[in-house]
């Protein structure tokens, strides 16, 4: 009876190892994996970006966007190998958006209390702004909720290129 | 030597007793490192945080039993005539209650995120220059976790049963259960490698369903004593031996034409009457003082012993005992 017991808590330990050896080694490099498929979605094709108005790091002059955060985004779009889409809107329609997975990515000052990080993903903070009352503010990206794949990319990307606070 | 009523455990048990505690305060360190570990890597997954939640939870009983320890050594005086061994029932009710209660909550998070299929976003962190998902750091973090876990609850369950102490014995299985939790959230976050967002919140419901069966399991417990039910042994064997070995005592006696024990217990101890009706005349003062010393020195768990000799029997006695 305990040795029967013993025995199938052994397997079960044999099976939790045999699995995590395997995550680890056979397909660490395409894990995670995005629920909804939006880093494969994305690669060599669209990156769709919504854009909401910010004084330092969004420039919107006549039809063309610029800034920080815009650069930021279109030099990830290259990194993918996809062309950006840009929308511009304020923020809760660009969320709502993000969550709908009409759009990939949400950029423009976007501080890390955000409160959005309830309802969408949130990349770890990439620049530290201050702004005009003196205040230091951390900076993130918005990505749709749970598309881990994407996020892991994008933050790799951050580590690669961004001063990351 | 059969210590005096009151305060005192036989040598055996004090040295238990010292060990339990000494087990209970290294468990309470092990949970402040589980906690500050998950606490670094514990993230959106909700297995993780529910998994947090009952590391957390799973220091009230330890801290019930040694807050008792300090009450429960307490001599009886006049306003606490049976002394202080009862605060061991109500740390245990109070640890019992607030599992329930929190197991409830986690129950309806877990639930709520399925139910508006809320996807769990985990990112990465930056180790030594590298982008690590943080996915990998709970999975190992939680494996490496449960081992002394469960050492810790087979070291408890073992100096519990000497002890007769139903808290720590709650307790102990709490901590050897403690390893499911672990493999419950490494399910939950594997599954959020795998994009099946859905199997962490699944995994928060069967961690929280477990954390609400040690809630009811223990309120009921403690409830059950506080009620004076019939003693029994912390094994569930009812009712308790010791009742069985006094009645066996009970038949020898020439002078004893019927009796009935009552026995409930107090914390680690027992509470104990024993109703004895003499045959008409045979009733002297030394043999009515002699049953009290034989029924005390049977046992250290029969703390208080009383002799009552009636006419007749109470009611209960009368009564098919096994009756619930």
């Amino acid at each position: 009876m305990r040795s029967k017991r013993v025995r199938r808590q052994r397997g079960v330990v044999a099976l939790i190892c045999g699995g995590l050896a395997l995550a680890f080694s056979g397909c660490a490099s395409s894990l995670p994996m995005d629920p909804e498929g939006t880093l494969d979605s994305v690669r060599n094709d669209t990156l769709r970006v919504g854009v909401t108005p910010h004084e330092q790091l969004v420039k919107i002059d006549g039809g063309s966007l610029g800034g920080r955060d815009v650069e930021l985004s279109k030099e990830f779009a290259a990194h993918l190998g996809a062309q950006p889409e840009f929308v511009l809107g304020g923020e809760e329609s660009l969320v709502k958006k993000l969550e709908e997975n009409e759009l990939d990515l949400v950029v423009g000052g976007i501080s890390s209390k955000t409160p959005w990080s309830e309802k969408v993903g949130i990349t770890r903070p990439y620049a530290e702004i201050t702004d005009e009352k003196g205040k230091k503010e951390k900076l993130v990206l918005l990505v749709p909720p749970g598309e881990n794949a994407f996020l892991s990319e994008l933050e790799y990307f951050l580590d690669q290129t961004q001063e990351m606070p | 030597m059969i210590p005096e009523a009151g305060t005192h455990l036989p040598r055996e048990q004090q040295q238990q007793m010292r060990r339990a505690t000494r087990l209970e305060w290294a468990s309470i360190g092990y949970a402040a490192c589980t906690i500050t570990a998950v606490a670094l890597v514990v993230g959106n997954s909700q297995a993780m945080r529910t998994a947090w939640v009952e590391d957390m939870l799973s220091v009230l009983p330890q801290l019930a039993f040694l807050i008792a320890c300090l009450v429960v050594r307490k001599p009886r005086r006049p306003t606490h005539p049976y002394g202080y061994h009862r605060s061991m029932s109500a740390g245990h009710l109070v640890a019992g209650v607030a599992l329930l209660a929190v197991g409830a909550m986690l129950v309806y998070e877990a639930v709520s995120g399925l139910v508006k299929a809320e996807h769990p976003t985990i990112g990465t962190m930056n180790l030594f220059g590298h982008t690590i998902w943080q996915g990998w750091l709970m999975i190992t973090v939680m494996v490496v976790l449960s081992v002394p876990a469960v050492i810790l609850g087979r070291l408890k369950i073992k100096a519990s049963k000497p002890l007769h102490n139903k808290l720590l014995h709650a307790d102990a299985k709490m901590a050897k259960a403690d390893w499911q939790t672990n493999l419950a959230s490494v399910i939950g976050v594997g599954g959020i490698a795998f994009g099946i967002w859905w199997l962490d919140g699944a995994a928060a419901l069967v961690i929280s369903a477990g954390i609400i069966q040690d809630g009811w399991t223990n309120t009921k417990s403690a409830v059950v004593d506080l009620l004076d039910r019939r003693a029994t042994s912390f094994d569930g064997t009812d009712p308790h031996p010791l009742i069985t070995a006094m009645e066996a005592q009970l038949k020898t006696y020439g002078w004893i034409e019927d009796f009935a024990i009552r026995a409930r217990e107090l914390g680690q101890v027992m509470h104990i009457e024993a109703f004895v009706v003499p045959i008409v005349g045979e009733l002297t003062e030394d043999r009515l003082y002699q049953v009290r010393e034989d029924l005390k020195e049977a046992d250290w768990k029969a703390y208080d012993v009383v002799i009552a000799p009636v006419d007749e029997l109470p009611d209960f006695a009368l009564q098919p005992r096994e009756v619930a």
